[in-house]
């Protein structure tokens, strides 16, 4: 699909379509849809900046690619006066007292955001199920789960209501949704974005990235987000991706993970499109090599283990005592507990546990020290299959979206189901959803700062498979 | 307070256990066996101390101030009303 932004601004700057006009159409969308994909819609913020581009427009003044865009963010990010939930009991009626670096730089081109979205509760899930604003349906097929934890985001895009959102990636989040909504998303290179204003999550892994319809779209939104922020000490300088570099590819090789493929938990499916969109890809004469990689359960086990130790520590400070909704009891100790326990999903509670558990005296060691190790081996992995191929192909999931309500039953299975996803966050690389290949798409990996790289194959892919 | 603290007094959640489903995953890594520990990589994200940046006061702005308080769980007659506080 070419760029939806592109697209839109041309629209606007020719006058063809009003800002105010586009806005307030996404915004009735948003309001009667029945995916479950709102919590809370920023009608007057929208309105009230879709004006003030139309009063430019009207008075001949250019305006930016952005400016006037309508766009969609998880309700992870703060966003300065707007509601801020993570989809949880707690911060249900938080309000946002600043806003994220990267929403910033968004608003600073002039995009307009129009709704928080749905999502896993502080990330917790990989279906959008995780949350008190009701299970995200699959936009494709509304019986099934959207994905997660960016289930809104992907499902907003998919159906059009936002032109693009933004979706923060743990082990998967907007990759994963991405797939089972047939999109693109992009988790960019750890630190590329800054996650000043992010919720954290998991901060060794936590990624800011953009989810949208075409290359050229997440290629703008990229450029526009990227750069070192002094607000995030592990943000990095980056350089801009021309529309032009990833035009032409030249690629030689390019590499898949054998084990992935192998695996007794794929589907046949998905196994015999992922292999028939190699066989496109050897007959246009690159090269494709079967690499070695570490077993699924070691990878997610590695992640979970990780990511639980992260949690467990960063939601220690949501206590209700300056924010949140605090459930007085008898002493401070007491209303810590009875205002975390009554406040947190079930899902996330069981991550906090286990978080808790790896890091407490006896455990570390065994458990936490491990994964760390584990972690430095999976990284030292990806450095040596860099040396070999240019890219890494991968599904996107073992298999296809479940129906809503199977995954809240079956915990160990959900987070098997990000097998494929999670050692990519473990190494901070770069990683794109492509809504090819396979049901479910295919994720195109680069080495460590190499974006661009991802971005010229997945055009490549467009006009290969 | 007793020297063995569990998992609900460590996470302060009230009678939380530790589950099957996350005990499975933790077994994984138990059994694991890491070729080499020598890397030790686990600092790589780490910020140099003369990269750190300026430890400079910002004031927040009027609005910023307004949320916080509007973010507050509990107030009375003006004032912010903390949790009681009872020394064990």
């Amino acid at each position: 699909m070419e760029s939806q932004i592109k697209k839109i601004h041309q629209q606007l700057v020719s006058k063809q379509i009003t800002c105010t006009t586009l806005v307030q159409e996404k915004l009735d969308l948003l309001k009667q849809n029945k995916y479950n994909s709102v919590n809370s819609l920023l009608d007057t913020l929208a309105l009230n900046l879709a004006s003030k581009v139309d009063a430019k427009i009207a008075n001949n003044e250019e305006i930016g690619l952005l400016e006037g865009i309508p766009f969609g963010i998880k309700d992870v990010y703060m966003l300065q006066g707007t509601y801020t939930t993570a989809s949880s009991k707690l911060l249900k009626n938080y309000k946002s007292a600043y806003t994220a670096s990267a929403i910033q730089k968004l608003l600073d081109a002039g995009a307009i955001p129009i709704v928080k979205e749905n999502c896993d509760s502080f990330g917790h899930g990989s279906s959008s199920e995780n949350t008190i604003f009701g299970a995200v349906k699959n936009a494709i097929n509304p019986e099934l789960v959207a994905g997660g934890s960016s289930g809104g985001s992907a499902v907003n895009v998919a159906k059009e209501y936002t032109v693009f959102s933004i979706g923060g990636d743990t082990g998967g989040s907007i990759r994963q949704p991405a797939g089972y909504n047939h999109i693109y998303g992009l988790k960019p290179t750890y630190g590329r974005i800054s996650r000043y204003g992010l919720m954290a999550y998991a901060s060794s892994t936590d990624c800011v990235g953009p989810l949208a319809k075409s290359v050229e779209d997440i290629r703008i939104l990229l450029n526009v987000m990227s750069g070192k922020d002094p607000k995030d000490q592990t943000s990095i300088t980056s350089t801009e991706i021309s529309e032009k570099a990833i035009l032409n590819n030249n690629i030689k090789t390019i590499g898949y993970f054998k084990n992935f493929i192998e695996s007794e938990a794929i589907d046949p499916k998905i196994k015999a499109d992922f292999l028939t969109s190699i066989e496109k890809i050897k007959a246009t004469g690159i090269k494709v090599k079967a690499l070695d990689f570490f077993k699924s359960d070691i990878l997610v086990s590695t992640y979970y283990t990780l990511a639980m130790a992260e949690t467990a520590s960063n939601l220690s400070r949501l206590d209700g005592t300056n924010y949140g909704n605090r459930i007085e009891a008898e002493n401070l100790i007491e209303t810590y507990a009875v205002t975390r326990s009554e406040n947190f999903s079930e899902e996330t509670k069981r991550r906090i546990v286990g978080g808790n558990q790896v890091l407490s005296q006896g455990f570390s060691d065994e458990i936490y020290l491990k994964g760390l190790a584990l972690r430095d081996q999976i990284s030292e992995n990806f450095k040596k299959d860099f040396e070999e191929v240019d890219i890494i192909l991968s599904p996107v999931t073992p298999s296809t979206p479940p129906k809503i309500g199977e995954s809240l039953k079956d915990p160990h299975a959900m987070y098997l189901s990000d097998a494929y996803t999670v050692g990519f966050s473990l190494g901070q690389l770069p990683t794109l959803t492509v809504p090819q290949g396979t049901a479910t798409g295919l994720q195109i990996t680069a080495a460590k700062n190499n974006d661009e790289l991802v971005l010229k194959f997945a055009n490549f892919l467009k006009e290969t498979i | 307070m007793s020297k063995i603290m569990t998992v609900d007094v460590l996470s302060s959640i009230k009678g939380a256990q530790p589950s099957e489903a996350v005990n499975k995953l933790f077994d994984v890594i138990k059994n694991a066996h890491p070729t080499d520990n020598s890397l030790n990589n686990v600092n790589y994200n780490c910020v140099s101390v003369n990269n750190l940046r300026e430890d400079v006061v910002v004031e927040s702005s009027a609005m910023e101030k307004q949320i916080i308080l509007e973010n507050f769980p509990n107030k009375k007659n003006g004032y912010l009303v903390v949790a009681k506080v009872i020394e064990d």
